[in-house]
């Protein structure tokens, strides 16, 4: 079985987008017990897009135990519609035949939760997103999972591998990254495949990005002023006088 | 003519309220100035096994042209049912603007319709004007602390979602109801031809808390409480307030520190206490989804840039446990 989890870097240099580590604790999870309870070989192969900086979330993937990395540097601006990075990560994914593919829900930065859905339909693979639980694969081609809809209730469903699953928090506890086994790394394996030698043409984005603004505001935000406890003696008073207290 | 789409949200065979805002949108985006002059019509497709009778319900509240797009083999709702035959019925109508609740579901089959489309797609949009160029979008981004602004490149469909609670419903009563044509798409994919998803069961993990509906004060806990242990001094504060309740973000719940049925938000319950305090939380969207109906809101934020305080009456900058200390002495 061989599994593909894509992963993007954001905030911090060297910090995984943290839905993203939930995806690549799943498939470690289900490597862990393929191979412990039907000593099935499994391979958890990781794939981002990013700059030349992001080969250090690999390598900390690498420190979590998986066993491949691909790199597709880009040097991009500040927005990268989710259709490119799909068109992008499809390229590693046909590499192999691929049984399952996870992604995050969404990444914290641009939080659009299409990568994964896009990249399936880009392979032709069904997908389902926001899954909150996953069981061992009955077989090479079959997965049941669970999906998360609003209100406390969750979808069972039944899926055709080959499939792309987006993950939900809450589903597992990431592991923390063992230093040794980042340290006994090298660079070797992490395969840097350059943005122009995939795409002679570029892929056109479908949307523009015209800029950043702040939120509006909801309601009127007044600021309590002064030390700590000047704070905590209004507050007491504000609450007193509306009777909440 | 340029067709405005909206895809009406079905779920467990009613409509999700959702459906109404979308409809309101849709006639903002139709009387929008860069579109007056040639406005689109609208339609509302409703996909259902047997969807006559939600489409006549939909035609009716809305005043708007309704296609029931009977689907025989559509049960529940799947991603690949649903992109299969709305990607037939829609590609043939000449869509500008396709609308789409940012719920579980929508945001499950939005971008894989987009791409089947060629169209542009914009996810989890709270805003929609104009410039001189035509419609722009807004929509969060980098944690919520920023709204990004986008268009879709010239002559290109758009795939919409849009945040809940954001188009209200332009209360529309009586008038004449729009009218309802059924069309029938069987999931027939020339690919693999036959589902790759197969619905077994919905099921609800945990019900309702009623304790945290009913509550007048709800104390909320977030990320920003560095520790398990630490929720104790979140309790104590509680405590203080007569009928207050504990609330949650949900990172807190999957953690394990707190029960699920403790969870505010879009995923977790729905509350509209007097007083909410959000205790070290950030204020995502989907936070603020579960408790922007409160009356009266405190946060507590280390951080004078969150969110949480542009939805906030009483912004109080400062570390949540040294706060409910002074608080705890202030008030003897
Ligand atoms: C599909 C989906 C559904 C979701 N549903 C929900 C939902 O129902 N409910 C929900 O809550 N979330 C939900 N989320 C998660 C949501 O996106 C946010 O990740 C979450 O709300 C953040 O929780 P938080 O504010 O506690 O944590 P963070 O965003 O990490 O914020 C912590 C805050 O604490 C502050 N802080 C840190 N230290 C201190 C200190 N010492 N004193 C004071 N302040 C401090 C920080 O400045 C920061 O603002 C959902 C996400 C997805 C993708």
């Amino acid at each position: 079985m061989k599994i593909l989890v894509c992963i993007k870097q954001v905030g911090n240099e060297g910090e995984i987008n943290r839905f993203d580590v939930h995806a690549l604790e799943e498939a470690l999870g289900l490597k862990d017990q393929l191979s412990a309870r039907l000593s099935k070989s499994v391979t958890v192969d990781v794939a981002t897009v990013g700059p030349p900086e992001a080969s250090k979330i690999i390598k900390r993937a690498f420190g979590m135990g998986a066993d491949r990395g691909y790199h597709i540097v880009t040097e991009d601006p500040e927005y990268v519609s989710s259709f490119v990075t799909a068109t992008r990560l499809a390229v590693v994914a046909k590499k192999i035949p691929y049984n399952l593919i996870l992604t995050g829900i969404m990444s914290t930065d641009m939080m659009a939760g299409q990568t994964g859905p896009m990249l399936a339909t880009i392979l032709g693979l069904p997908c389902a997103t926001a899954v909150i639980k996953t069981s061992l694969p009955t077989s090479d081609n079959l997965i049941e999972i669970e999906r998360e809809l609003e209100n406390g209730f969750r979808d069972c469903l039944e899926i055709q591998l080959p499939a792309v699953l987006t993950i939900q928090a809450g589903i597992n506890t990431p592991r923390y990254p063992c230093l040794s086994k980042m340290l006994a790394v090298s660079q070797k394996k992490i395969a840097s495949l350059t943005e122009a030698d995939l795409f002679p043409e570029p892929i056109e984005a479908r949307e523009i990005y015209i800029g950043l603004e702040q939120p509006e505001k909801t309601r009127s935000g007044r600021e309590l002023k002064g030390s700590l406890s000047d704070k905590a003696e209004q507050l007491f008073g504000l609450l007193k006088e509306k009777d909440l207290i | 003519m340029k067709q405005i789409l909206v895809i009406a949200e079905i779920f467990a065979g009613q409509i999700r309220p959702i459906t109404w805002e979308l409809a309101a949108a849709a006639r903002k985006i139709k009387n929008s100035p860069p579109l007056k002059q040639l406005p689109p019509a609208i339609h509302i497709i409703v996909p259902a096994d047997n969807p006559t009778t939600l489409s006549e319900k939909i035609a009716k509240q809305t005043g708007i042209d309704v296609i029931g797009l009977q689907i025989p083999e559509l049960k529940t709702y799947t991603s690949e049912i649903y992109i299969y035959c709305l990607e037939q019925l829609t590609k043939k109508m000449n869509p500008s603007h396709i609308l789409i609740a940012h719920t579980s579901q929508g945001q499950d089959f939005a971008p894989g319709l987009a791409l089947g489309l060629d169209a542009a797609s914009i996810p989890g949009v709270n805003g929609i004007r104009s410039d001189e160029n035509g419609l722009i979008y807004s929509r969060p981004a980098f944690n919520n602390t920023r709204n990004m602004i986008v268009r879709p490149t010239s002559n290109r469909p758009v795939v919409l979602t849009l945040m809940p609670g954001i188009f209200k419903q332009d209360g529309r009563k009586g008038g004449k109801p729009g009218q309802v044509d059924i069309r029938k798409i069987s999931f027939a994919p020339a690919a693999c031809g036959k589902e790759r998803i197969q619905h077994r069961r919905t099921m609800r993990k945990v019900c309702e808390n009623q304790a945290l509906k009913e509550a007048k004060v709800i104390v909320a806990a977030g990320r920003g409480i560095k520790g398990k242990e630490d929720l104790k001094a979140v309790f104590n504060f509680a405590q203080y307030f007569p009928a207050a309740a504990i609330g949650a973000s949900r990172p807190l719940v999957d953690m394990n520190w707190i029960g699920y049925q403790q969870q505010i938000g879009m995923t977790g319950a729905t509350v509209a206490p007097k007083l909410y305090i959000a205790c070290g939380i950030s204020g995502s969207s989907q936070h603020l989804a579960g408790m922007k109906d409160a009356e009266f809101v405190v946060a507590i934020n280390k951080n004078p840039e969150a969110p949480i305080f542009r939805h906030s009456d009483i912004c109080i900058t400062a570390d949540v446990l040294e706060f409910i200390q002074a608080f705890l002495e202030a008030s003897g």
